[in-house]
């Protein structure tokens, strides 16, 4: 995996680092085990409290982050037991809460902020793309910007408008930017952890349609050896006659595809592609070159969205033994609809399902 | 769990104040979003004041007759702390719906 800077501030720990006052091992979780159940909210909270005791630098912020919690509760408990200097509130300003975290940051702290809903980011835009993801090369490397921004992110809960965006092409498109979503519990805590670990900036998008479903997180996944950092893209299933890729709340739904296109003697291999900037095109052209088709899926826009991104490079690395032209299974070109319309433009089951069909039909000539 | 307490909203065209005419859950019920609460009564018209969402009603505030202001406490809901204070709505997991049929001849070569 290229891309990644190995953390310059003596601050930045490995992720196989661990401090001695880190929190235990969940005490719920069977003597000897490592695995817990959580929910995506409860994972993301405690990496989150980890980071925290980890890293002394590590400071939390955003719209009602501290007292309340989040209105995610991600940040839940933290300011009680961290205090109020490392978790708090901010006023109702993207472009401040951003511009504080470039500050912080060239202070020498390594801030999580927290933009609450994808929709409010683009106040934040300036601060985003003019100083944040451009002080490290603008300084010739003397002022690294650690900042993992929280963003929860993507459709699915019926929001109100500004509440339901997909911005991974937007901030791919930056350079100096990383950016990465979680599929699931076990991605969200160790992508996190992993993510607050760098010293380049970090979008992190959270699927907010996926908090609150639990899955099994094993707590050492990051460090052990043949896991590795949780770089890359990463199967999530394995199968010989298509490849879906997808991110974050898509992979969930990709799963249950793969599930049904078995019934039709279809093997679905599911690639997570977890990090979107930047998108491991190794992993991509693994799979395909195996199943020799693809269709990539996204709730964003389809025009310039990261599918096309995708497909280019699948086409780079597959051309010679391709079966058909990579299909997109997206969103479409409108401003994301109100919540009784959301099934409608959330790419569903069926849609994926005529996505495949479309690529098992093709044939040349 | 954690509890929500939701104030009489701007009616509308300067109205500052409205008259409870009649409730329409009582504390200890489940509501769901969109139901309606309350009568009330304000100098232009009686209207029902829908639940802006879903809930254990705890408490509630003013008999018929009584006069509440715009923006004091109406009533009060509890609601799981995994959801407080979300903007939109925690979405079911559903079992997977299909319609469409996957056909194809996969030649091996």
């Amino acid at each position: 995996m290229t891309g990644f800077r190995q953390a310059q501030s003596p601050d930045a720990k490995s992720p196989e680092a661990q401090s001695p006052d880190a929190p235990s091992p969940d005490p719920e979780a069977p003597a000897g085990s490592h695995t817990v159940t959580l929910s995506m909210q409860q994972a993301l909270n405690r990496a989150l409290d980890e980071v925290l005791a980890e890293n002394p630098r590590a400071v939390i912020f955003g719209e009602d982050c501290g007292r309340l919690g989040g209105v995610f509760r991600i940040t839940d408990g933290l300011q009680a037991k961290h205090g109020a200097s490392r978790v708090f509130d901010t006023p109702l300003a993207e472009s401040g809460i951003l511009g504080m975290s470039v500050g912080l940051a060239m202070a020498g702290f390594h801030p999580i902020p927290e933009v609450q809903f994808d929709g409010f980011a683009y106040p934040a835009i300036n601060q985003i793309v003019c100083q944040m993801a451009r002080m490290n090369y603008r300084s010739r490397g003397a002022l690294p910007m650690p900042i993992t921004l929280r963003v929860p992110s993507f459709g699915g809960i019926r929001a109100p408008e500004h509440h339901s965006e997909s911005l991974e092409a937007l901030f791919a498109h930056v350079p100096g930017l990383k950016v990465v979503s979680p599929s699931n519990p076990h991605e969200a805590y160790h992508l996190l952890k992993y993510a607050a670990t760098r010293p380049d900036p970090v979008i992190f998008m959270e699927p907010k349609s996926r908090y609150w479903q639990k899955g099994d997180v094993d707590l050492r996944a990051a460090d052990t050896p043949d896991a590795g950092p949780p770089t890359g893209a990463k199967v999530m299933r394995h199968g010989r006659h298509i490849t879906l890729v997808a991110w974050g709340a898509m992979v969930a739904r990709c799963l249950q595809v793969a599930d049904l296109a078995a019934e039709d003697g279809i093997d679905v291999e599911v690639l997570d592609l977890r990090w979107l900037k930047p998108i491991d095109a190794e992993a991509l052209v693994a799979s395909v070159r195996k199943t020799r088709r693809a269709v990539v899926v996204h709730e964003a826009p389809l025009t310039s969205g990261l599918g096309a991104e995708v497909a280019q490079l699948i086409t780079q690395g597959c051309f010679d033994t391709l079966k058909a032209p990579v299909e997109r299974v997206t969103g479409f070109d409108v401003p994301y609809p109100s919540g009784d319309l959301e099934d409608e433009y959330i790419p569903n089951i069926d849609r994926i399902l005529f996505g495949i069909q479309r690529v098992l039909e093709y044939r040349r000539g | 769990m954690a509890e929500i307490s939701f104030p009489l909203p701007d009616l509308g065209e300067g109205l500052i104040e409205a008259t409870v005419l009649e409730w329409l859950v009582a504390p200890g019920d489940q509501v769901e979003r969109n139901q309606p609460l309350v009568e009330v009564e304000t100098t232009k018209s009686a209207v029902e004041l829908p639940s802006p969402q879903a809930g254990k009603v705890v408490r509630i505030h003013g008999g018929p007759g009584d006069k509440i202001n715009v923006g004091e406490p109406l009533i009060v809901f509890e609601v799981p702390d995994n959801t407080a204070g979300i903007v939109g709505t925690v979405p079911k997991e559903e079992a997977p719906k299909r319609r469409v049929r996957l056909s194809a001849v996969l030649d091996e070569d």
